[in-house]
Parts: C-alpha cells; sequence; structure tokens
C-alpha cells in the first residue's frame, strides 16, 4: 500500500460496522445459541458509525475529509507520466456525504432496534438466524457508508452492491413463500441494475479515461464543453465523449433507479416490501434508498461540473414515479404495500430536483431524501410496533382505526409523519422539504413540471389522509364491539411491547420532531 | 400573540378527555391572544428571527393597514367560536379538546398568515390551517349525514385547496427565484420591476388561480358548499369568515403587490369570473333547499364583488375588497351563527319542511336573521352596503390600465347580482323567519326552537352592533386601510 495515505479516523464509520460484523461471526462461532448479543453488537456498532461521522459534519461548502489519497509523484511509479494530475483521494467525504452516512447510521440503528428479538423462541431449529441477520444488516450499510464517499469506479460499484445484496438476503430470510417471491425479483432486478452500472461505468471510463468519479476526470473529457459556451443548452453535446459521458449519466441513473425504485424499474418494491418482515422492509426503505441515492449523487456531482443541460430523462421519471406511485398508494389497504408504493412516489420526488444538475439541485434532492427517510422511519416503526401488538391484523388500515384513544402518543408520532410525507403542517419538514425540491425545478423553469408536481402533491394527501382519517377516527365498533374481546386483547398487548423497539421508535420521532420545529438543523447539515 | 394559541392548541390536544380545565385554556387563551391581536395592531409591533437560513426563510411577522383588520377579525371571532362552543354541547365525533384545539389550531395558523411578512412563511402558515380544519369537518361534522358524505366534503375541502396552495407555492418559488429575495415588504417595494412582461403574467396567473381556489372563485367554489353544510357551527364561521378572507388577502398582498403588470393584464379574466360567481351565487340561492348551503353560495356572491373590487385595479377598488372582505366575514359569521344554531335544534336545515315561524316562537334568532338577511343582501347603514357599493363604484371607474367598457359591463350585471341577493335573502326572510306555510307544520318541526341565551345570544347580539356600528360608520374601517393601499399601488412599499 505504498503510496497510499489512509487517516483511519476519518474511515471509522465505514469500519466500525465491519468490525462489528466480524465481532458477530466470532461471539456466533463461540456460543451459536446467541440471539440478543449479535443484535446489541450491531446496535453499538450502527452507533459507533453515526458518532463517527459528527466530525465530519461540521465542514463547510468546499472542505472534505480525504484520505486514500494518491499523490502524482507516487502514482509515477506504477504509471506512465501523470505529473500533471492532481491529487486524487479515493475517499472524500464532505459535508452531505458525511450527512447521509449519518442518516444511513441511525436508520440502521432504528431498524435494529425494531428486528430486537422478542424473549421467547418458537422454533429452536433455527436459532442461528440472528446472528446471520446482522451480519447482514451490517455488512449493507458498511457499503452504504462507503458508497457515499467512494469517488473511484471500482470502490463505488463494489460498495453498492454491498449495499444491495444482504438487503436481498434479509428479505429470503423472512422466511414466508411470499418473502421468496419478492426476494427472487429483487435479486433479479438488482443483477439488470448492476449490469446497466457497469456498462455505464464502462462506458465513463473510455469517455474519460479515468477511473474517478470526479469533477476534474469528466471536465477532462469534455473540452469541447468550454468551447462552446455560447450555446449550452441548444447544441446538447458537442464532442463525442461528451456524448458517451451523456449515455454513461443515462445509464447510471437507469441503474440506481432500480434501486431507488423510480417507475419504470419500480415493479420489486410492493412484493419485497410486502413479502419481508417490518424491519426488513424497513431497512429497505431507508438505508437501501440513501445507499442508492448517495451513488447517484456522487455521479451527478461530478457530471455537474460539466454543466450538462438538464436531463428530460430525469424529469420523465420523477413526474411518471409520483403520479403512477401516488395513484398505486390510493387504492392499498395493506399499510405496507402502502408505504411502498409511496415509496415509488416519493423516489419520484427526491429526483425531481436533479433536473437542474447542479449543487443546487443536489443539496435539495439529499434533503428531501432525508426528509422521506425520517418520516418513513416513524412510520414503520409505528407499523411495526403494531403489528407486535395485533399479530395478523396490525398491516390493514382498519387495525388503526381508534389509535389516537388507545395509544395517542404512537397516533401523534404517526400523524406527524404521515403530514410530514404528505407535505402539510404539523410535520413542517416534510413542507420544507416540497419547497426545497421544488426550487430547482423552478430555477431551470420546468413549469410542466412543477405543476405535475403540484398535482401530485394532491393526490400524495389523499393518500396519507385516507390513513390518517382511520388514525383519528373513534372506531364505529368500539362501542359496540362485544365486551369480551377488548379487554383479553389489552393485556396480551402490554405483555407484548418490547420496549427496545418503543426506544427505536422514540428515537426516530425525536429525530423528527426536532428537525420539525428547526428544519434549519437539518438544511445546514448539507450545506 | 402567536405561540400562544398554538401551545394551547398542542396542550389541548393532548389532554385527553372531557374536563374543565381544557374550557378555561381555551377561552383563556383567546382572550388573551386577542388582547394581545389588539396591542399589537395599535403599536405596530413586529417580530423578525431568522428561522431557515439556507431558504432564507425568517419568522418574520408584522401588522400592516392591509392586514390589521383582518387580524382583528379573526382574534375577536375566535373569541365569539369559543365562546359560543362553550355554551353548547361539543359535537359529536370526539373530545372536547381535540376540538377545541383545532379551533385554536386554524386561528394561530390565520394570524401567521394575515402577519407573515415573507412569502415562503406566509405558504407555510396558509398551509397550517388545513390538517385542523379537515379534521373539524371530518370528525365533528354534521352526524345526520352518512359517512361517506362527511368524508367526501372534508377531502374535497383539503384536496382543492391543498392544490390550490400548491400551485401558489409554485408561484411563490417563480417569484422568489426571479427576485432574489422572499421578503414581502421588499417584493412589494420592487413592485414588479425586473420581471418581464410574459412572466409576470405567467406568475399572476399561477397565483390567481391557486388562491382562486381558496377564495373561492367560480368555477373552483365546488369545494365551498359541501365543506360549509357538513362542518360544525364553529367550522363553518371558521371557514366563511377566516380561511375565505386569506385567499383575497394573499391575492392583495402576493399578486398585486408584487407582480402588478401581470394582474392588470388579468384583471377583465378576474373581473369576469367575480361576475359569474355574484349570478352563479345568486341563482343557486334562488332555488337551493338546504339552509346552510345557501348561505355558502352567497359567501361565492359576496367574494365574487371583492374580486371584482380587486380587478378594478384603483385605489378605491382595493379599499373595496378590504372593506367587503370585513363585511363579508362579520355578516357570514353571523349568519353562519344563527342558522348553525337552527340545524342543531332541527337536525337538518331543509327550507322545504314546514316549521314554526321565527318571529313568533323565537324573536330573538329571528331579529338576529333579519339583520344577516339584511347584511346580505346589501341594505344601506349596514356593514356590507359600502364594501358592494364601492366594488360596483370602484369598477365603474377603474384605474386608467383596465378594460373600462368589460368592466362597466360587469358592474351591470354585478347590479343585477345585488337584486339577486335581495330575492334570495326575502325568500329565506319569508320561509323562515315570517313562517311561509308554518300552519302545514305538524309534529316536531312545529315544536318551536328554543331562543337564544347566554353567551350565545351575547355572541350574536356583538356580531350585530358591529355590523351595524361599521355599517353606519365606514371611515373607521377605511381609515385603517387608507394609508396602506395607497403605498402597495404606487409600489413605495407598506411601511408597518
Amino acid at each position: 500500500m505504498k503510496g497510499l495515505a489512509i487517516d483511519y479516523a476519518i474511515l471509522l464509520p465505514a469500519l466500525l460496522p465491519v468490525a462489528g460484523l466480524v465481532l458477530v461471526l466470532v461471539a456466533d462461532l463461540v456460543n451459536p445459541r446467541l440471539r440478543r448479543v449479535p443484535y446489541a453488537i450491531a446496535g453499538l456498532a450502527a452507533l459507533g458509525s453515526a458518532a463517527a461521522t459528527v466530525p465530519g459534519l461540521g465542514l463547510g461548502g468546499g472542505s472534505t475529509r480525504e484520505t486514500f489519497c494518491l499523490t502524482g509523484r507516487e502514482l509515477a511509479g506504477t504509471a506512465p507520466t501523470v505529473d500533471g494530475l492532481p491529487q486524487v483521494c479515493l475517499w472524500q467525504a464532505d459535508a452531505l456525504g458525511g450527512t447521509l452516512q449519518l442518516a444511513a447510521a441511525v436508520s440502521a440503528l432504528v431498524c435494529i432496534a425494531l428486528a430486537w428479538p422478542g424473549a421467547h423462541r418458537r422454533r429452536p431449529a433455527d436459532c442461528t438466524r440472528e446472528p446471520v441477520e446482522a451480519v447482514l444488516l451490517l455488512a449493507a450499510l458498511a457499503g452504504t457508508v462507503v458508497v457515499a464517499a467512494s469517488r473511484d469506479v471500482g470502490t463505488w460499484l463494489v460498495a453498492l452492491e454491498l449495499a444491495t445484496l444482504p438487503v436481498i438476503a434479509l428479505v429470503a430470510l423472512s422466511g414466508r413463500r411470499s418473502a421468496v417471491a419478492g426476494a427472487t425479483q429483487l435479486l433479479v432486478t438488482s443483477l439488470v441494475s448492476f449490469a446497466l452500472l457497469v456498462l455505464g461505468v464502462a462506458l465513463w471510463f473510455a469517455a474519460t479515461g479515468s477511473p474517478f468519479l470526479t469533477p476534474d476526470a469528466a471536465l477532462a473529457s469534455g473540452g469541447a464543453f468550454s468551447a462552446a459556451p455560447g450555446a449550452p443548452t441548444t447544441v446538447v453535446f458537442p464532442s463525442v465523449s461528451g456524448g458517451v459521458v451523456a449515455l454513461a449519466t443515462v445509464l447510471v441513473v437507469a441503474g440506481v433507479g432500480f434501486k431507488l425504485s423510480l417507475v419504470p424499474f419500480h415493479a420489486w418494491t410492493p412484493t419485497a416490501y410486502a413479502g419481508s418482515s417490518v424491519p426488513v422492509a424497513t431497512f429497505l426503505a431507508t438505508v437501501s434508498k440513501i445507499a442508492a441515492l448517495a451513488a447517484l449523487l456522487v455521479v451527478l456531482r461530478a457530471v455537474a461540473a460539466l454543466g450538462t443541460p438538464a436531463l428530460l430523462s430525469i424529469a420523465l421519471l420523477a413526474s411518471l414515479s409520483m403520479t403512477l406511485g401516488n395513484v398505486m398508494a390510493l387504492r392499498q389497504d395493506d399499510v405496507v404495500r402502502l408505504l411502498a408504493w409511496s415509496t415509488v412516489a416519493q423516489a419520484g420526488w427526491v429526483v425531481l430536483p436533479l433536473v437542474s444538475i447542479s449543487a443546487l439541485g443536489v443539496g435539495a434532492s439529499a434533503t428531501y431524501l432525508l426528509t422521506y427517510v425520517v418520516a418513513t422511519l416513524v412510520a414503520f416503526a409505528v407499523v411495526a410496533v403494531t403489528v407486535r401488538e395485533r399479530p395478523g391484523q396490525g398491516r390493514s388500515i382498519a387495525a388503526y382505526e381508534g389509535l389516537w384513544q388507545r395509544s395517542p402518543w404512537r397516533a401523534g408520532a404517526l400523524a406527524l409523519a404521515l403530514t410530514s410525507l404528505a407535505g402539510l403542517p404539523p410535520g413542517v419538514i416534510g413542507l420544507v422539504g416540497k419547497i426545497t425540491a421544488l426550487r430547482p425545478v423552478v430555477a431551470e423553469g420546468w413549469v410542466w413540471l412543477a405543476v405535475v408536481a403540484a398535482v401530485n402533491a394532491v393526490i400524495g394527501v389523499a393518500v396519507y389522509l385516507r390513513w390518517l382519517r382511520a388514525v383519528i377516527t373513534a372506531p364505529a365498533a368500539a362501542v359496540g364491539a362485544p365486551a369480551g374481546t377488548a379487554p383479553t386483547a389489552a393485556p396480551v398487548a402490554v405483555a407484548r411491547r418490547r420496549p427496545v423497539m418503543v426506544a427505536g421508535l422514540v428515537l426516530a420521532s425525536a429525530v423528527l420532531v426536532v428537525v420539525s420545529v428547526q428544519p434549519d438543523l437539518l438544511l445546514r447539515l448539507l450545506g | 400573540m402567536l405561540l400562544l394559541p398554538l401551545l394551547a392548541a398542542i396542550a389541548l390536544i393532548a389532554i385527553p378527555g372531557e374536563s374543565t380545565v381544557e374550557r378555561g385554556i381555551a377561552l383563556g387563551s383567546s382572550v388573551v391572544t386577542a388582547v394581545l391581536a389588539v396591542v399589537v395592531v395599535w403599536g405596530r409591533h413586529e417580530v423578525d428571527v431568522p428561522w431557515i437560513r439556507s431558504l432564507g426563510v425568517r419568522w418574520h411577522f408584522g401588522v400592516d393597514g392591509i392586514s390589521a383588520a383582518l387580524v382583528l377579525l379573526t382574534a375577536l371571532l375566535t373569541v365569539a367560536v369559543v365562546a359560543h362552543t362553550l355554551s353548547g354541547p361539543i359535537p359529536k365525533g370526539g373530545t372536547g379538546s381535540t376540538f377545541l384545539g383545532c379551533i385554536l389550531l386554524v386561528e394561530a395558523g390565520a394570524l401567521a398568515t394575515f402577519m407573515a411578512r415573507d412569502a415562503i412563511l406566509f405558504f407555510i402558515a396558509f398551509e397550517v390551517v388545513l390538517v385542523p380544519m379537515w379534521v373539524l369537518v371530518r370528525r365533528f361534522g354534521d352526524d345526520h349525514v352518512p359517512d361517506e358524505t362527511r368524508a367526501d366534503a372534508a377531502g374535497r375541502f383539503v384536496l382543492f385547496t391543498v392544490l390550490g396552495s400548491t400551485l401558489m407555492l409554485v408561484g411563490i418559488l417563480f417569484l422568489v427565484h426571479h427576485q432574489g429575495t422572499s421578503d414581502l415588504t421588499v417584493l412589494a417595494e420592487r413592485h414588479g420591476v425586473g420581471l418581464s412582461r410574459p412572466l409576470q403574467v405567467a406568475i399572476a396567473a399561477i397565483l390567481l388561480l391557486g388562491l382562486g381556489i381558496k377564495v373561492p372563485l367560480w368555477p373552483l367554489h365546488t369545494w365551498l358548499p359541501s365543506a360549509h353544510t357538513i362542518a360544525p357551527t364553529a367550522g363553518s364561521v371558521l371557514l366563511a369568515a377566516v380561511l375565505l378572507k386569506m385567499g383575497t388577502y394573499g391575492i392583495v398582498r402576493l399578486a398585486v403587490a408584487t407582480v402588478p403588470v401581470g394582474v392588470a393584464q388579468l384583471s377583465p379574466v378576474l373581473a369576469m369570473l367575480g361576475v359569474v360567481g355574484i349570478l352563479w351565487g345568486g341563482l343557486a340561492c334562488l332555488v337551493e333547499r338546504d339552509l346552510k348551503r345557501l348561505i355558502a353560495y352567497s359567501s361565492v356572491a359576496h367574494m365574487g364583488f371583492v374580486a371584482l373590487a380587486i380587478a378594478s385595479g384603483s385605489e378605491t377598488g382595493l379599499q373595496a375588497a378590504l372593506f367587503g372582505n370585513i363585511a363579508h366575514g362579520v355578516v357570514a359569521a353571523l349568519l353562519f351563527f344563527v342558522v348553525g344554531d337552527l340545524k342543531e335544534q332541527w337536525g337538518s336545515s331543509d327550507l322545504h319542511v314546514a316549521r314554526a315561524a321565527l318571529r313568533d316562537k323565537a324573536p330573538r334568532f329571528g331579529l338576529v336573521l333579519v339583520v344577516g338577511l339584511a347584511a346580505a343582501l346589501g341594505l344601506p347603514g349596514l356593514v356590507s352596503f359600502w364594501g358592494e357599493f364601492l366594488a360596483l363604484y370602484a369598477a365603474w371607474s377603474p384605474a386608467p390600465d383596465r378594460p373600462v367598457t368589460l368592466l362597466r359591463v360587469c358592474v351591470v350585471l354585478g347590479a343585477v347580482g345585488l337584486a339577486l341577493a335581495a330575492a334570495y335573502a326575502l325568500r329565506v326572510a319569508r320561509i323562515v323567519w315570517a313562517g311561509e306555510g308554518s300552519d302545514a307544520a305538524e309534529g316536531a318541526a312545529a315544536e318551536p326552537v328554543a331562543d337564544a341565551r347566554g353567551a350565545r345570544w351575547a355572541v350574536v347580539m356583538t356580531l350585530v352592533v358591529v355590523i351595524v356600528t361599521l355599517g353606519v360608520l365606514p371611515g373607521l374601517l377605511l381609515g385603517l386601510s387608507d394609508a396602506a393601499t395607497t403605498g402597495l399601488l404606487s409600489g413605495l412599499g407598506v411601511s408597518p
């Protein structure tokens, strides 16, 4: 490793999950009957990872925490003359990347809390499942953290797949038949997406001759861009290599689109969500999405240096995703499926600002993603708690009727999450997210897209209010229900409540409340 | 002042069940808010704290001549609504604390909207009222109708309004992007300078479309009658007196002040829609069977006058619009209080059911109803007269850059609308007050309603006094907004 300067402190966010992973494996080796220890280790690792990202958050706009740096002189030993090459670092965590890493780690922490195993085991045969799950969770987390900071195509691809593949196994491990179907679909789509990504990356390499996903590399390809600054929008790509870069970008967008579940690459989402257990679905909806967007942003920020005109394909993807996701979500009665389709719709919102490939668009997209992640985490956490409480029926909207009366705090958290997703006060953060997401669109003058987004905001409100209505209405059945059922159900509910799970819910809700009152905290993190 | 209702609302929603504490909190906080509102309007206090730095959004609240009257109206009416609610049974559907909490949340949102001095903050405040209002309609709505009807009314209300406000957001973002600031004072001072003409027209069109849903302008009014009919009395009053005002206030504040050329270009459309609204509302009122729906349609007609006044573009027009706003707020509040009470006792508000005449059996209700109806038809000496008269006058002699002929045609049609208003007001008076056909009443319908008493009587009488006072002395209100409208139109900016 000569020629590489490695700063381990900066790598800690990624190293800690890996260390945790190894620890879990060792612990499992020593005592395969352990059930909570793996999760405890995983939780600590995620917590540590979150803490390790904090020093990177205070950085200002330009500065980054870099490591794995190659300097021109040392590279010269292995390659032909590259003296003109500026210093390139393979790991660059700036404020935006650091924030995404933090979000991933916190989401993973909440997922781990939600998946916390119960005290009683029904089937002693599969007592080794927990360590495996913990290992997979940590692996995916590590992949997410790395992809946000990676700056070369190799690391980028490997990390992205590292963030994806364990999730497939997690879905399959959920055990039910439908889970296997979901996992298969997920596997197939992620293979296709991997193929697209590899193709895109190959084109990138062909066009730029550089394995680095940096603005410098992109600029190296597009000398023609600076040559024709007068007509940046009419002549789309003045040079061949510029065109290849654009094609590479489109392919990468498509490949990541699978993972972000953008229409028309969304088909796996409802099946996989509905098939897997709630914590795994939560993981899919949050950490995986962070990984996908982080990967996309790495590429787009490199491309942004070219001043490429905004992409029509992104606009189309965004509007299609929003519309289809919202319309389908309107028809769902299963809350997990509803959230799945809402993910599709929200993915549209996330890429919406990217029509302007600029710092403004990138920041807005990340802001919206974080908003969505926090709100979805809370919603899923409430679902998870409810499912534990009423096994078998906690997933239909009807099960939430009268939640306000039964447990006001949980209902309040859910209401806040749903209004945030819908973009209405009191979920101020959702509203601010919408404003931020629409700003670059308006700045680029995409009126039709802004109007499509406005219409979709309305359909979205309808979706979430359908659920919220159930939460706040008093159940008609509560008055006329047979007196025998209610009292027996209540003690069971109390006995089954898991403190760790509730702690996860409380953590996520607290974050949501804080950013709702003071959205500036979130926005300033992203610079 | 803003924080108080907000905190009280949160506290109320958090308190489960019925208790006397919540009544104290609600009444106390609304009264204190009203006192504070008076103080703030008197002293023209301002708050300016940075909030979301990266978006350039600040907590910037202040009062000026345009918003002062609306702030007072909102704060005082909330006291009335709370007093009215507490003196009767809480509508079914949930606990009283939730109900009162929602009312106070609506108040907080409305006050914030009227006082916001920042375009994006204005939008956020605008949205705050939606969810509590939705809860009021959805959960506490009229329980004589099936659940689906309530769901339909509430859903329609919220979806229409969200569409309107999101479109407004798009317009605001365009404006803010091109002007580089979201401070409404600065935007009003620039007065559209620096924006090309087509851009101004585009922004004005988006803003007017979005706000027109809220006003509501014809043909975007379809959410209003059902929401009004289903909502509980308190909800109807707030909806008519406060929420509708947010639309017209927004047009004046956001559109007229910042993109004057665009609004001037679109003013014929605005005027025509206003007039169609006047006629449509009037005609609908002539045949409408449901009393609450009827008053809702009359709101559409009254807001048509306000739109016409804004379209005229002159200083008088703007004054008329603001005056008409307040007038409609007071009158509609009075009518909805009365009709809501009647509906509560009758069980429905179908005009075709023969009932005992109010004049004979419940003279207090009868008196108040007649005053309200007289105000609605624009009788001189009552508050609405000035709003409508000034609107027609302003449209007859509009600002120089407006199409005179078209506006004058609109004035003629608007005058026809006034005649329609007289017709429908008298129709209601004939049926409900004089009791035409009351001999045919039988069974429960023949029972006289219990007359207004106690706090409710005090509330409606206060409104009657306000109607008469402002009707006789319109200068009280016009003086308040005089300087502000001049500044707004000339682009000098509105100094708080």
